[in-house]
């Protein structure tokens, strides 16, 4: 891997969170312009946070919610009223 | 920049707080209302099976009532019910006495060419008619995320899935900033590669 290509890959996460100052966005912008190899692995990391962020969603059974409310009670309602 | 750590806390909850620290019980259900299909689902990304996943919430529930009457918002009540939640996940890890977490280097994910490698990563698709597909998809992501070790586990759940700033992620695992950086970037590299290889083994089959 060249050394500027190594430099950004350690840096692309901070680059996509918007971390970086503008100077250093500015040198990754200008070698990726440069760098299809690198432009992809960029576009790949985003596609694959994007994909993650959007199969995020997970409910709670409603006999789950119940159960946590049970032992709420059995654990509180002794000691206040 | 997210660095900044918004620690004005939010005004419904600190109005419940206020109520149970007065002794309402319903102030308490309301809390577990707005927050327990949150805890739900880091438990579940974090341990990967319904039953944990559901202890987690009641351990994290029980614990953080236990000490709401002392608790002086300091941080918002969000950030630290998943600091309680972390700690009963890190604890139900050591209790099923797993592997020692691997470290994760960068040089694993240069390929012998040199270069950061080529990924295909399918895409989401948003139209309900899709719900096998999506449901496919899914299980490959959750199945990728399991096998994170659990350090780089706990930075990416709380950061991309859970949306907490990089400062806030730090605090809630008591861990630099840095330390957060380095974890989820190796982290995505490392699910970016499970997921394109696991996405072209189910199309071969
Ligand atoms: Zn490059």
């Amino acid at each position: 891997m060249k050394e500027e290509c190594r430099r950004d890959f350690e840096r692309i996460s901070e680059y996509l969170d918007g971390e970086l100052s503008e100077d250093l966005c500015r040198q990754i912008e200008d070698h990726l312009r440069r760098c299809p190899q690198c432009r992809e692995c960029v576009d790949s990391l985003r596609k694959s946070i994007e994909l993650c962020k959007k199969a995020v969603y997970e409910e709670m059974g409603r006999d789950a919610r119940e159960r946590l409310r049970a032992a709420l009670r059995d654990c509180f309602a002794s000691d206040r009223s | 920049m997210n660095e900044m750590t918004d620690v004005t806390a939010d005004p419904t909850d600190h109005h419940l707080i206020d109520q149970f620290k007065a002794g309402s019980m319903e102030a308490m259900e309301k809390i577990v209302g707005r927050y327990e299909d949150r805890i739900f689902t880091f438990g579940l990304k974090m341990c990967g099976h319904l039953q944990d996943a559901e202890d987690i919430a009641q351990e994290t529930f029980l614990n953080a009532f236990r000490y709401l009457k002392d608790f002086r918002e300091e941080t918002k009540l969000k950030n630290w019910l998943f600091m309680i939640a972390a700690r009963a996940c890190i604890r139900k890890r050591r209790k099923k006495k797993c592997e020692p977490d691997h470290e994760i280097s960068l040089d694993s994910f240069v390929q012998e060419d040199g270069s950061a490698g080529r990924y295909e990563i399918p895409d989401w698709s948003d139209d309900p008619s899709d719900n096998v597909i999506r449901a496919e998809l899914k299980r490959i992501i959750d199945a990728a995320i399991q096998t994170l070790p659990q350090k780089y586990k706990l930075v990416f759940n709380l950061r991309d899935m859970e949306g907490f700033s990089t400062k806030e992620t730090a605090e809630i695992l008591g861990i630099s900033a840095q330390a957060v950086k380095t974890r989820l970037h190796r982290a995505r590299l490392f699910l970016r590669e499970e997921i394109s290889k696991r996405y072209k083994e189910g199309r071969s089959r």
